[in-house]
């Protein structure tokens, strides 16, 4: 059973974060909430989403699983304004999720979940953690994306810092200790890593929001934020590129 | 060859940047079939080297590969092994047909009809051992992997998608959905432009995605009841009921859950033996495959690509090179690394 009431940005939130990366997920539901665990068929990124009840204005459930087609979530989600409430409710019949916006009622078939994958998250060793607005790292990535396809990320003991290299044009952002919100770490640590991936990953939080990120040396990279007005909490990894040995 | 089921199934349209990063498992005898029915003259001859010999596969291999390598596609070969005992009647009416289109293409050249000379000298091709033994020395001094099965090619690459190794079959086949792969990728090529067959015009063409259980899902019946339409309309394992196509064969086997009730309420007298039906669903539901395999783009040896492709059999070395810089793209393909 899952019966529940959210505001239309709750979900959006919940697609921006993972569409990006798969086009089918299984949502596993329980009567605290919502979580997910998806990789992208490259192998190269994971989603880890948790999402609290306390996120929807009413929400009751019984443990059960949601397969559902994100390109199709997601363009039925756009038929809904900021502010609208959205009411979900599974239809075992049919097994369709029946998606009232207003008066609009959108009956949306489910994907069979049995054979979807249940990822394990990898263990890592990520010594290097730094947390900062939003808004910074956005402001580089977006720079970077303009000369290269992918990016440096180093965290030393006083600075955190992202470069990127093209064939004529570099990008570079040192934020030193104190304009960052946390920098933790014994040694330097460097990793690079696609940018396509990475923006995808950082472009659902914005603005003063903290992002916390953990890196370590040639390894992948943990990015984290909360979604949901902190109801919800976003754990991405992305596998790093490697420099020519 | 493979079923003719393509009918029923619903076919997305994609592109090669949405395999980028991905592995695709190709179906070797079928891509190589490929070319040698399609890379050739207007009047059907295959392309030759100055000895005569016939270069088409290679050709056709090398383009391929470089094309998906420069999308940031990871392909690999899966080669047919020994054929399944079943599958040798088929195989022998191939070379019959073969026998007849090539007597066919000589009439038809000597008759000065080009159009059916290049129609029926497509349906002569046939892939040597020798050819595939060129191919497989292309592929490794290309730096890409492959794999021998131990039966049939479709088979190895629709297990190594279901095990998580790769993304897609890539092949013209319908076989590996039967053989449980989740994505089957058509006309892998990102030429998009594609001779209409027995015509003399082009048509656009794009690769086409078909998910399995999305189509299983849409067509209401379970993986084990599409191996059995597929008995139905006929296989490269047996020759199918008369008068059975796709669309009738779905109708059956919803209406009366198997092949053998289907046949017990249609009565027909081509129908295969119980023993059969159940030897042939063994050979898609459960195929002989190996685990013996490892997935790695060591890099290209261009030295040895130009000894095959310009010293062996005379390709022109400056059109060669630059489609082998293509394959510089391996280097910068595999830095990136993978979570597991």
């Amino acid at each position: 059973m899952f019966n529940a009431k959210v505001k239309s940005e709750v979900l959006k939130g919940i697609i921006d974060v993972t569409s990006p990366l798969v086009s089918e997920v299984k949502f596993n539901i329980n009567p605290k909430g919502i979580t997910l665990r998806a990789v992208d068929p490259a192998h190269v990124a994971m989603v880890d989403l948790v999402v609290k009840n306390s996120a929807f204005d009413e929400f009751k459930a019984t443990e059960m699983e949601l397969g559902v087609d994100m390109d199709k979530f997601a363009s039925i989600m756009r038929l809904s304004s900021a502010g609208d409430m959205v009411s979900l409710e599974y239809d075992e019949d049919t097994n369709r999720l029946i998606v009232k916006i207003g008066n609009l009622v959108r009956k949306m078939g489910l994907i069979d979940t049995a054979g979807m994958p249940d990822p394990k998250m990898p263990n890592l060793n990520l010594p290097a953690k730094v947390v900062l607005k939003a808004s910074e790292l956005n402001q580089g990535v977006r720079a970077s994306e303009a000369v290269s396809d992918h990016l440096a990320l180093t965290v030393d003991k006083d600075d955190f810092e992202l470069f990127a290299e093209g064939d004529t044009d570099t990008v570079n952002l040192k934020l030193p200790k104190n304009l960052l919100i946390e920098l933790t770490t014994n040694s330097k640590c460097k990793s690079l890593f696609s940018i396509d991936y990475f923006s995808n990953m950082i472009k659902p939080v914005r603005g003063e929001d903290p992002v916390t990120i953990m890196i370590g040396n040639d390894n992948p990279i943990r990015v984290e934020f909360n979604i949901a007005e902190d109801k919800g909490h976003v754990t991405y990894l992305l596998a790093p590129r490697i420099e020519s040995e | 060859m493979g079923v003719d089921i393509g009918a029923i199934f619903k076919q997305e349209k994609i592109g090669y940047s949405d395999l980028k990063d991905r592995v695709i498992v190709i179906d070797a005898y079928n891509v190589l079939h490929q070319f040698l029915a399609s890379i050739r003259q207007r009047d059907g001859t295959p392309l030759k080297n100055s000895k005569g010999e016939i270069t088409s596969h290679l050709s056709g291999l090398f383009h391929r590969t470089a094309n998906m390598i420069e999308s940031r596609i990871r392909p690999v070969y899966a080669f047919d092994g020994k054929p399944h005992p079943l599958k040798a009647k088929t195989l022998e009416k191939r070379k019959i047909r073969k026998e007849e289109a090539e007597r066919e293409y000589i009439k038809a050249l000597e008759g000065g009809d080009l159009v059916k000379a290049r129609s029926k000298a497509q349906q002569t091709g046939r892939l040597t051992d020798e050819m595939i033994q060129q191919s497989k020395d292309l592929l490794d001094a290309l730096g890409i992997p492959f794999i021998q099965s131990p039966q049939e090619g479709e088979a190895q690459a629709s297990y190594m998608v279901k095990k998580g190794d790769a993304y897609a079959v890539g092949s013209q086949d319908y076989d590996c959905l039967l053989i449980g792969s989740p994505v089957l990728i058509r006309n892998l090529t990102s030429s998009e432009r594609r001779k209409l067959p027995g015509k003399d015009a082009y048509s656009k063409v794009f690769p086409k995605q078909i998910r399995l259980k999305n189509n299983l899902k849409i067509l209401g019946i379970k993986h084990k009841q599409l191996v059995d339409m597929a008995i139905l309309i006929g296989t490269d394992f047996n020759d199918g009921i008369h008068g059975i196509g796709p669309k009738k064969s779905l109708n059956l086997i919803k209406k009366n859950g198997n092949v053998e009730n289907v046949l017990a309420t249609i009565g027909a007298k081509d129908a295969p033996s119980f023993d059969e039906i159940n030897e042939i669903r063994k050979i898609f539901l459960k195929p002989k495959v190996t685990d013996d395999y490892n997935l790695s783009w060591p890099g290209v040896d261009k030295e040895n690509v130009f000894k095959i492709l310009c010293d062996r059999h005379h390709f022109k070395k400056e059109r060669v090179e630059p489609v082998l810089s293509k394959f510089e793209n391996i280097q910068q393909m595999m830095k990136q690394k993978t979570l597991f």
